[in-house]
């Protein structure tokens, strides 16, 4: 008797990728939510500021941020992305010189991007851009009349404590600037903002008379005057800054480039491991999934940079 | 490559591949390069900020599909991954909209703190 077998198809169970490699976008799509929860608030926060202020959103120069420091940075990563595809396309093809090669040119690649990162953070704290250390209040504009002075008091009122922070800070920075020696001209400019917010100078052989001391929007607005003038000279102050909404800025800056270069780390220390594989004779061909993985992940990396690039630095 | 010294079909597959990630990795060049210009032709008043922002975001979005396609292999493995990520832009977009009403929309003129009080009497 004649038996007719049919064949079912063999069903696979799971996913119709290599375990690792959901792993590794599982670990991904979460690091997407990561970075979009930072991008977005600051996406939000940004164009939450009020528009009818005067007031805008720190523009790049305003907070010591160069356009082309960060393109650089952009096409280093860029470059690094090339390299580490190239890492794994000589990988697969067995070729392990090559591979090895990629991968040390990545490592270095990353090194330039975190000492680039290195530099600018230098010019943050350089210039006191930092969370909760920049005066957030400056004058209204004069034009408009009383109905601007309403809204600077009532402003001034609402930052009242950040504003005396700011006040005592500044008052600390210029009594170093007395004792230090500066361009002469700037130092003056320096010595009679402290004289008036100390309120105790007098002329010489008269009794010392009360003034009113300037309001931390008033500082800050002498303190932006010093600055520009002394960089126009070329002499740098450690004078913080009045930036409205600078505060805010300083922190969404620090956030989402400190934890991207955070991510930057960890992929150079896995291509120094990965290296270090190569040097001891370790890596083959059979690591062609492992250098496929850290690509995914490295330009993850790359991807966030493109985004972070044109919303801090330029638009 | 073969015996004879022929390249394979194999070969030929690698080859292309590393044109299609040379030729990505020149676009990525030159539209950094764009996004640049854009910001900069702002600042010289060729073009108004909005035209700048939509060619700079524009950019950004095309980059960062050029680097998930060709880069990430996502051309290949997307029909098996979608389902992964898609849910994720969801919820991304999401939570904009959620974090929306507590900034942007308390912002607004008739909520403003820092506005002068409007008197309804005739007496301020």
């Amino acid at each position: 008797m004649t038996q007719v077998v049919y064949e079912r198809p063999q069903e696979h169970m799971g996913m119709p990728l290599p375990t690792p490699k959901v792993a590794m976008w599982l670990f991904l799509v979460t690091e997407i939510m990561f970075f979009t929860a930072l991008i977005g608030t600051y996406i939000v926060l940004r164009h939450g500021t009020p528009a009818q202020s005067p007031f805008k959103w720190p523009a790049p120069h305003q907070v010591h941020l160069i356009e082309w420091i960060g393109a650089l940075n952009t096409f280093v990563l860029i470059c690094s992305s090339f390299t580490v595809v190239l890492a794994h396309h000589a990988a697969v093809k067995a070729d392990m010189k090559k591979a090895t090669s990629y991968v040390a040119i990545t490592l270095a690649l990353g090194g330039v991007f975190l000492g680039i990162k290195a530099y600018e953070y230098n010019s943050k704290f350089q210039h006191d851009i930092l969370p909760g250390h920049i005066g957030e209040s400056l004058p209204y504009p004069a034009k408009g009349g009383g109905d601007n002075d309403l809204k600077a008091i009532e402003r001034e009122k609402h930052e009242h404590a950040t504003g005396m922070q700011y006040f005592h800070r500044v008052q600390l920075q210029l009594e170093a600037i007395k004792k230090s020696s500066i361009d002469a001209e700037i130092q003056k400019e320096c010595n009679a903002l402290l004289d008036a917010m100390t309120a105790t100078t007098a002329a010489e052989g008269q009794a010392v008379a009360f003034h009113r001391p300037p309001s931390p929007a008033e500082v800050g607005e002498r303190v932006n005057e010093i600055l520009e003038k002394a960089e126009k000279k070329g002499v740098t102050l450690h004078l913080t800054p009045a930036i409205p909404f600078g505060n805010l800025w300083a922190s969404c800056y620090f956030a989402m480039t400190g934890f991207h270069a955070l991510h930057v780390l960890g992929g150079v220390v896995v291509f120094a491991i990965i290296l270090l594989m190569a040097v001891i004779g370790r890596l083959g061909p059979q690591h062609s999934t492992m250098l496929e993985l850290v690509g995914l992940y490295w330009h993850f990396v790359d991807i966030v940079w493109i985004f972070l690039f044109p919303l801090l630095y330029l638009v | 490559m073969t015996e004879t010294g022929h390249p394979t079909t194999h070969d030929a597959a690698h080859d292309l591949r590393v044109k299609a990630y040379f030729t990505v990795f020149i676009a990525l060049s030159i539209f950094t390069l764009v996004s640049f210009i854009a910001n900069e032709a702002v600042r010289q008043g060729w073009i108004d900020l909005y035209t700048s922002v939509t060619i700079i975001i524009a950019v950004a979005v095309i980059k960062a599909i050029l680097v998930g396609l060709i880069f990430m292999h996502l051309n290949f493995d997307w029909g098996k991954v979608y389902f992964i990520i898609v849910p994720i832009f969801i919820l991304g977009v999401m939570m904009m909209m959620v974090l929306m009403p507590d900034t942007v929309i308390a912002w607004q003129p008739s909520q403003n703190p820092l506005e002068p009080p409007v008197s309804t009497t005739g007496t301020r």
